[in-house]
């Protein structure tokens, strides 16, 4: 081999192992988001990042964030804010590229999942104790102790300051369902089924009529939106995701087998249909364009997201259980810091979430702003007289069907895709619900560290 | 046949070559080395940072438990030992090899078969077919993916309708989602090589074909004794991009399928951003891309010598 093509041979080999180092030791990666200078403040002082995933219109929405920095800087003028917005596509890679690279921001907006039990877990985050004063403990305490308990470690370290938080529930397009019929087997003013034996015959009804391409699709090409998959079958006879104590999974116990069994032969029968290659947002789409009758991954703020793409009425409702109460997943966002060791910063970096959560007036602005819910009781309806006040009531409703917070569990990551895998095996491979969800049980728990 | 062209220079005895050094000063020799040198050094720079040494890091952190919290303990062989036992990588690896060995013949042949149909027409036409097929190539790989997800949608895609399959799931089903990646992978790959390959038979001697015409060459003669060498650095630089690119197959996969339905399009190239940005293992990573690495250097070692056989 002469050297021409030694050096053409060396150079492929190259440019895959450069590919590959990309993800590890201090090597700079270009994934991760230049800031962008949206802040205003003074010139000189305290210059802190923010980066933040699109929770509501706090994702993607400039100038509506610039309004809250504007107000940040008028009673903190020498700390200047600069966000830049992530996607849940390409996010994680940033988050971790930065990492990595030794380039975090200073204050990342997500939730436990992320903040507590991934990057906290691994000592990226500097520990928010100090805002969780009594006082802030007792207001969000009064609306949730699960909040409270998902934003700190095992060990007592809280790695998060919340803002807001939703339950993730189901919708149907109302004017199929009472076209069908199916309508009857909806309590309107609880917004639950009344039962799972009428979710069954109300999907049925909805597949008779023949109104629409599919009454419902179990998406299963991906993790995105998984909470939705998770509900459907936990609820539907009573199952738990995982134990109380957020040490193993429970996946493959009797009821979420019986759940995932009933599913299969609702896909088989063709009243729901199984599908590998759509996510949470195909599955949204397919719901909004009429193609199904039902999405399995809803909330208030997607429901402002897809209100002008809708030519029906979609129509919020917890999923279906056979239980006394649908126990719901749901999402707790706020605010962490990355320990970036510079305690001019980490300081600057609290103040600002300080205010952006606790500030009266600020507060509830910036709760609006996510198209969730306050965690801070003293918060009290932060829709009240708004134009989302209707909307809102509709959701509100659901509130108190929060189910356990159990995604700050070790091995989040890995059983995420262990999920998807598993739907995968059982609705498109046609595998024993038993021995998949017994696979997915053990390598799950596998992964708890 | 095709003569290697050596250069005169190079042809020429050392102590010949030595004498032409030999007119010039010390001092001017050493200033015309380092000028040499200085209009290097911004390229080398950036070879040396950017895939040099990405590539010794690569190396040594795969022998290394290193993930989202640093360095976590020397582990020798064991991300090497790990990778062969792990069913997902042996299924990536399958997947991979699939899309190399079906996708690099089919791009490589149907674009010397497209080059040779539309070399001879008018200039115009010729670019006009140029354009089209290098349309994909310049096409953001997300719109193309997307166009394609909507093509193959189970309930409103397009590829349903013609068809008559209605509901069919052609991402979804396990049997079909690999063959989707490659097809439209065979379409995002056409582009390059269909231009090397005009220009290249653009390039042939036509006195050599004339007189092998008036010999009594019948035109497969003459495209494989007189075209198929002279255009065989042309094969030999598109075989090799093909199969790196084919290797190194991932935006298709993250967009479409996930690896799924159950890892049926995983490829090494997916599973290590899987590792490496989901799970933050990247020491793991690190080995798989050593691996992956090391199976495009052997399959491009294959091909220059295969070539090479060829070009006699």
């Amino acid at each position: 081999m002469n050297l021409k093509k030694a050096v053409a041979l060396a150079l492929a080999t190259g440019m895959t192992l450069s590919l590959a180092a990309c993800g590890g030791g201090d090597a700079k990666t270009s994934g991760t988001p230049a800031p962008a200078a949206s802040g205003s403040g003074a010139a000189t002082g305290t210059e802190i990042t923010m980066w933040t995933y699109p929770i509501g219109k706090w994702g993607g929405t400039e100038a509506k964030v610039d309004e809250i920095i504007a107000a940040f800087n008028a009673e903190y003028p020498d700390i200047k804010v600069n966000v830049e917005f992530l996607d849940y596509t390409n996010g994680d890679t940033q988050v971790t590229s930065a990492i990595t690279a030794g380039n975090t921001p200073d204050i990342i907006m997500e939730g436990p999942e992320r903040l507590v039990s991934n990057w906290g877990a691994a000592g990226k985050m500097v520990d928010l104790s100090d805002l969780w004063t009594e006082e802030a403990t007792a207001d969000i305490a009064a609306v949730s102790e699960s909040v409270v308990n998902a934003c700190k470690s095992n060990d007592g370290t809280y790695y998060e300051y919340p803002l807001c938080m939703t339950t993730h529930c189901m919708a149907i397009n109302k004017e199929v369902f009472e076209a069908a019929d199916a309508m009857q087997y909806i309590n309107d003013e609880t917004r639950t089924w009344n039962s799972t034996e009428d979710f069954l015959k109300a999907i049925a009804a909805v597949k008779a009529s023949g109104q629409v391409a599919t009454p419902g699709i179990i998406y299963c090409g991906g993790q995105g939106g998984d909470q939705g998959t998770r509900a459907l079958v936990n609820n539907l006879y009573g199952g738990t995701y995982t134990n109380a104590d957020h040490t193993e999974y429970t996946a493959n116990s009797a009821e979420n087998v019986k759940a995932l069994q009933t599913l299969s032969e609702q896909v088989k029968a063709g009243n729901l249909t199984a599908d590998a290659s759509f996510q949470a947002a195909d599955e949204l789409q397919a719901f909004a364009n009429g193609t199904a009758a039902m999405t399995f991954c809803w909330n208030a703020s997607n429901q402002a997201q897809y209100a002008s793409q809708v030519s029906f009425t979609p129509y919020a409702v917890a999923f279906p259980t056979d239980q006394e109460t649908p126990a719901l997943c749901g999402g707790i966002w706020g605010f962490g810091i990355f320990d970036n060791g510079d305690e001019a910063k980490i300081e600057a970096a609290k103040t600002f979430i300080k205010f952006v959560c606790d500030d009266a007036e600020q507060g509830p602005e910036s709760v609006r702003l996510s198209g969730f819910f306050p965690v801070r009781a003293s918060q009290g309806d932060v829709y009240a007289g708004t134009e989302d006040e209707a909307r809102m009531a509709e959701f509100q409703v659901m509130m108190p069907y929060l189910g356990d917070y159990y995604n700050v569990i070790g091995g989040w990551t890995e059983q995420r895709t262990n999920w998807f895998n598993m739907l995968q095996q059982i609705f498109v491979s046609g595998e024993d619900v038993q021995t998949a969800a017994d696979n997915f049980v053990e390598a799950s728990n596998a992964a708890i560290k | 046949m095709e003569q290697k062209s050596v250069p005169a220079a190079a042809k020429k005895p050392k102590k010949e070559r030595r004498s032409e050094f030999s007119g010039m000063s010390k001092a001017l020799v050493r200033r015309e080395t380092i000028s040499a040198y200085l209009f290097l050094l911004p390229s080398l720079i950036f070879f040396v940072g950017f895939v040099v040494i990405p590539m010794i890091i690569c190396v040594v952190y795969s022998f290394l438990d290193y993930g989202l919290a640093g360095f976590e303990g020397f582990a020798g062989l064991n991300n090497y030992i790990e990778m062969f036992q792990d069913k997902v990588f042996i299924r990536a690896f399958w997947n991979t090899v699939l899309i190399v060995v079906v996708a690099v013949p089919t791009v490589t042949a149907f674009s010397l078969w497209v080059s040779s149909a539309i070399c001879p027409m008018k200039a115009v036409t010729r670019s006009f077919f140029r354009c089209v097929f290098y349309l994909p190539v310049v096409t953001g790989t997300v719109a193309v993916t997307v166009v394609w997800k909507w093509m193959f949608n189970p309930y409103t895609g397009l590829l349903n309708q013609i068809l008559g399959t209605t509901g069919f799931n052609w991402l979804g089903n396990p049997k079909t989602a690999i063959w989707c990646i490659i097809m439209i992978l065979f379409t995002t790959s056409i582009g390059q090589p269909i231009v090397l390959y005009v220009a290249a038979l653009g390039n042939v001697d036509q006195s050599l074909i004339e007189a092998a015409q008036v010999d009594g060459a019948t035109k497969l003669q003459v495209f494989w004794k007189i075209k198929w060498p002279q255009i065989m650095p042309t094969t030999l630089y598109i075989l090799v991009i093909t199969t790196i690119n084919s290797f190194q197959c991932f935006a298709l996969i993250q967009l479409l399928t996930s690896g799924g339905p159950n890892h049926a399009t995983d490829t090494i190239m997916y599973y290590i951003f899987d590792m490496a940005y989901k799970y933050q293992r990247f020491g793991y990573a690190n080995a798989m891309g050593v691996v992956l690495a090391l199976i495009i250097a052997v399959f491009s070692a294959v091909q220059f010598k295969v070539t090479k056989t060829d070009n006699g």
